[in-house]
């Protein structure tokens, strides 16, 4: 803990140039994107728009100072209370679950609530799961080819977590958590042999689930035809496609948008993306799709400089967490994936999207702050995990 | 990434993957942008364009003194979304029940029933197709969410307001229809027709005029949401409604309504088959009053029998028959027009043969014995099939046949085509038979509709023109005014004035006690002139005896006539069950409906001394 949040800044450069700076700046403008699309996106419903403009901007400022506070921690202080971090999440990740104190929308048992606010804790959980698996794998780095140490007691953490969210019932926050969790013992080093069948088996239980569960297997065979279906079980889907034909190239224009009008389902959270196909076309979703792509490479380029392993997967896992959930939502929205409720990071609407993804942005803030300090990385604790 | 602890391989496999993702789904965006646009739109047109159809007022059918024989009344049907109601408003039910008129038990029982169980869910539509339902309303069980459930038909306007007023939410009603009322139910049906269920026109003025009376409907084109409701923001276009014209008649419902009582009463006392009784103007040809029986009230011709359809036949245009006597002022008009014989030559009526074009040619017989020649006036006055023959034979073939043809026979009228019009049937003379110039003068093997019968004597009466027979008197706008006005058409002239002044004398003989065969026509103080008939019908290709039509074709006052009346009865029974005679039931009739019209329409004795139009041209009545 030598280099504290107090050290002067002198030594790095600032964010102007970094990788870290464009993230940010992307990600304000995704942020003001969707605050504008949110304006035509509520506008069929009952409070009207402006109600649903000022919560989101609550919820910015609320990620403001949540990205603010987060930027600011020693992850170092972070790692060594892990036990609290997983705890608490995993707390709440039970919490939710018991009837009365989560609140059940549409059968699932997704939020907590405090006043007027909602929050998914899931949204937690995701984030509380990739600092676990770093740290964990961060720690036993030199054992990753031991399959007790280096393979089933991360993937034990990962698939806590996931089951957790499973039992909300959240099929696609499990099924991402799992996918990140995964993807950093991979990147961490575990060997093929460990993670293929452990792939594999995750599929086929994902397949049994879905099989197994009548109404879930006819929204993917429906799925599998949405043309067919259009009058029946995609019919909502097929009006999210329809919303990027009526935008064509120019769009309609902003407000002109129809498909929000009780059309399209979640137009303001999860399919926020065709109504931005819809009013302003594709120029305008082509750029969403590049800005998340240069977030993602800029990530990349930080991510060279990180000093240790744990900074690493901890970067890469944020990025993942980001990238991963705007591709399914892409995926989904344009057809390609299965409908997963799955939010747009900083575009859709809602408290625990933004909030998650403040978090994420004070990571990555964080750790540019970190990382260009003299000595980053080298603290005792780094020093052990290499030679250990 | 040359880093100790993390592999550079591995990090590129995870970034590539993203990537790859990342621009599947650009160029999936450009798939749906715009390679699969076109297809995807008309999808989208389809699902949220909306027409809203708001129906045109039917014009109304007007008689010739304003008075309603066809219009249209709002029709307001309420219905509820289930869906959409409120708690708060439930407090309103009771009134709501009580504007209804049902009990607020079964108003609650439809309120509260908000999904069809899945097993009462239509699956296939009426014309068997799938049935286009909103998928948004699905349950998961199967089941559907009602949205639309019917209150009540046929709410009055003030009732409505009364409701709307209420503002119980969800409960509305759609774009209002109109339905077609007949204020006078059986008043001259046949003249007015009806309207079926389908909104299509089926006979009488309601289908000539249907181009007048239609209007335009209106239309509200705009784009509605998910739970098809109209985004009124999206309206594109609003085009109201333009109600229909209305048509005014000549037709005047008091004088309708007293030939329909005398119609009444022939049927009562004669037991005819069928009857029809024609009032005209004699100057302009518009008709007064168009009669038939059996006739049908135009409310309820939906329960009809089927066995009962020719209930809806227009007899006075659809039906021919022998007009017999009523057609010998055809060859005596004719060889008084062509100076072949003056009023006072004589014929001898008691032959049984006569040569003709160097061969004896067999007379038809007579139902009196005439023991001295009878003048041209007594043949009419008379009735003498021999005599007629006579004037035939003076005229021959081609000129009987003209004359026939000029008076109208063998042609359809041109009354605006209320009913499919026969044109009766009258042969050129090419084709008639060796006897016909005997026959046809005394109206057999002529087959003309009752129409044909009045205009022909119409000639007469109107100085020798043939005239149009005519219904419609104007068009009006919504606003009242006149849009045309149909003016008195004359068809052709046929016999000079003088002709036709010179007939009149011979058929104001017929009523004159001693000297007509229908001096029962004749009305004190005042010259009527007419013109019996009774032809005996064809029975199995028989003439019978026992079957007769009976007809008088009649008009006054003689010196400047103003109506011609024509009442015609098919197999009608004389009083005590005898023959069904022209003289006997026909022209009892219309010595009543005259007596009736005289103080009706103030007829003077003189006619001509009062020197004013029957009907002002205006519409107005005098």
């Amino acid at each position: 803990m030598t280099h504290s949040a107090v050290t002067t800044d002198s030594v790095r450069p600032r964010l102007s140039l970094s990788p870290v700076a464009v993230i940010v700046v992307c990600a304000v403008a995704l942020t003001f994107l969707g605050i504008t699309i949110l304006f035509s996106a509520s506008a069929a419903f009952k409070q009207g728009p402006l109600f649903y403009v000022s919560k989101q901007l609550v919820g910015v400022v609320l990620a403001t100072v949540v990205a603010w506070v987060v930027s600011r921690v020693d992850l170092e202080l972070a790692r060594r209370y892990i036990w609290v971090v997983g705890g608490v999440a995993a707390l709440l990740l039970v919490l939710v679950l018991i009837p009365g104190l989560g609140i059940s929308v549409k059968g699932s048992r997704r939020w907590l609530g405090f006043g007027g606010l909602r929050f998914q804790v899931s949204e937690i959980g995701k984030l509380a799961m990739v600092f676990c698996v770093a740290h964990y794998l961060a720690a036993n780095q030199t054992r990753l080819a031991d399959f007790w140490r280096g393979f089933a007691q991360p993937l034990l953490i990962i698939v806590s977590f996931a089951a957790l969210i499973v039992l909300e019932p959240d099929f696609g926050t499990a099924a991402l958590t799992f996918a990140v969790g995964v993807s950093l013992m991979f990147l961490a080093g575990a060997r093929w042999r460990y993670i293929l069948p452990a792939v594999m088996s995750a599929v086929v239980a994902f397949a049994v689930l879905v099989i197994h569960n009548p109404n879930r297997l006819r929204r993917f065979t429906a799925f599998l035809d949405v043309e067919g279906n259009k009058q029946g079980g995609t019919y909502q889907l097929y009006q999210s496609l329809a919303a990027f034909a009526v935008g064509g190239t120019e769009g309609a224009g902003l407000g002109q948008g129809r498909q929000q009008m009780n059309f399209l389902p979640e137009a303001h959270t999860d399919f926020v993306f065709a109504v931005v196909g819809e009013e302003l076309g594709l120029w305008f979703t082509l750029g969403v799709v590049i800005v998340f792509l240069i977030m993602f490479i800029a990530g990349l380029v930080h991510l060279r400089r990180a000093p240790n392993l744990f900074h690493y997967l901890l970067v890469a896992g944020c990025l993942l967490l980001m990238l991963l959930q705007a591709v399914i939502n892409l995926g989904v929205v344009t057809g390609i994936l299965p409908t997963k409720g799955m939010s747009l990071p900083f575009i859709s609407a809602g408290l625990s999207n933004l909030i998650l993804m403040g978090m994420i942005l004070g990571i990555l803030v964080n750790t540019q702050r970190s990382w260009g300090k003299p000595g980053a990385g080298l603290s005792a604790r780094g020093l052990e995990e290499v030679t250990a | 990434m040359a880093r100790g602890f993390a592999s550079n391989y591995r990090i590129v496999l995870v970034a590539a993957t993203v990537m790859v993702s990342l621009a599947g789904i650009a160029l999936r965006l450009v798939h749906l942008h715009v390679i699969d646009r076109e297809r995807l739109t008309s999808f989208v047109e389809k699902v949220r364009r909306q027409i809203v159809v708001e129906p045109a007022r039917r014009g109304d059918i007007l008689d010739a003194r304003g008075k309603f024989l066809a219009t249209s009344r709002s029709q307001i049907t309420l219905g509820v979304d289930p869906q959409v109601l409120r708690a708060e408003d439930e407090s309103k039910w009771p009134e709501l029940a009580r504007l209804l008129g049902m009990p607020l038990r079964d108003l609650e029982t439809v309120f509260r029933t908000k999904v069809r169980p899945a097993s009462a869910v239509p699956t296939v539509g009426d014309a068997g197709g799938p049935i286009d339902l909103d998928p948004a309303d699905a349950e998961p069980d199967g089941g559907r969410r009602i949205r639309w459930a019917k209150l009540g038909e046929g709410i009055e306007e003030e009732t409505y307001e009364r409701i709307v007023k209420l503002g119980v939410r969800g409960v509305y009603a759609p774009p209002r229809v109109f339905t077609r009322a007949y204020p006078s139910n059986d008043l001259a049906a046949h003249v007015v027709g009806f309207v079926n269920d389908e909104g299509v026109p089926v006979q009488g003025i309601e289908r000539w005029a249907d181009f007048y009376l239609r209007g335009q409907d209106g239309w509200r084109e705009s784009e509605k949401d998910g739970k098809r409701q109209e985004l009124a923001q999206f309206r594109v276009r609003e085009i109201p409604a333009t109600r229909g014209y209305d048509v005014v008649l000549s037709i005047d419902s008091v004088i309708q309504h007293k030939v329909e009582e005398e119609l009444a009463r022939v049927v009562a006392a004669s037991k005819p088959e069928k009857a029809t009784i024609i009032v005209s103007d004699a100057r302009t040809g518009f008709l007064l009053a168009l009669a038939n029986w059996p006739s049908f009230n135009l409310n309820e011709y939906r329960s009809i029998p089927a066995t009962e359809m020719r209930r809806l036949r227009n007899i006075a245009v659809a039906d021919v028959l022998e007009p017999g006597s009523t057609f010998k002022i055809v060859p005596a008009a004719g060889a008084l027009q062509e100076g072949l014989v003056s009023i006072r030559d004589s014929f001898d009526c008691s032959l049984d043969r006569i040569e003709y074009k160097g061969r004896m040619r067999e007379l038809p017989r007579e139902d009196h014995r005439f023991t001295h020649p009878l003048t041209l006036s007594e043949i009419i006055s008379h009735s003498s099939n021999k005599g007629a023959a006579q004037l035939g034979m003076l005229l021959q073939e081609k000129r009987l046949h003209d004359y026939a043809r000029a008076f109208g026979f063998g042609e359809p009228t041109g009354l605006a085509s209320i009913y499919p019009e026969a044109g009766g049937l009258f042969a050129h003379f090419s084709k008639w038979s060796g006897s016909d110039i005997t026959r046809i003068p005394m109206g057999h093997t002529v087959a003309a509709t009752p129409l044909q019968i009045h205009y022909a004597m119409g000639v007469i009466a109107s100085g020798g023109e043939l005239l149009r027979p005519q219904v419609v008197r104007e068009i009006r706008n919504a606003q009242g005014e006149t849009v045309y006005r149909f003016a008195p058409v004359t068809r052709r002239r046929v016999i000079s004035d003088g002709t036709a002044k010179a007939m009149t004398t011979m058929l104001a003989r017929v009523t004159v006690q001693g000297e007509g065969t229908a001096p029962v026509a004749a009305i004190a103080g005042y010259e009527i002139a007419g013109k019996t008939g009774t032809t005996q019908k064809l029975i199995n290709g028989r003439y019978s005896s026992q079957h007769h039509i009976a007809s008088f074709v009649g008009f006054f006052p003689a010196s400047r006539p103003e109506l011609v009346i024509s009442v015609i009865v098919d197999d009608g029974h004389g009083p005590n069950g005898g023959t069904g005679y022209g003289s006997t039931v026909a022209a009892p009739s219309f010595k009543r409906i005259a007596e009736q019209l005289i103080q009706y329409l103030d007829i003077k004795p003189g006619g001509a001394a009062l020197a004013r139009p029957l009907f002002a041209l205006e519409g107005g009545r005098p």
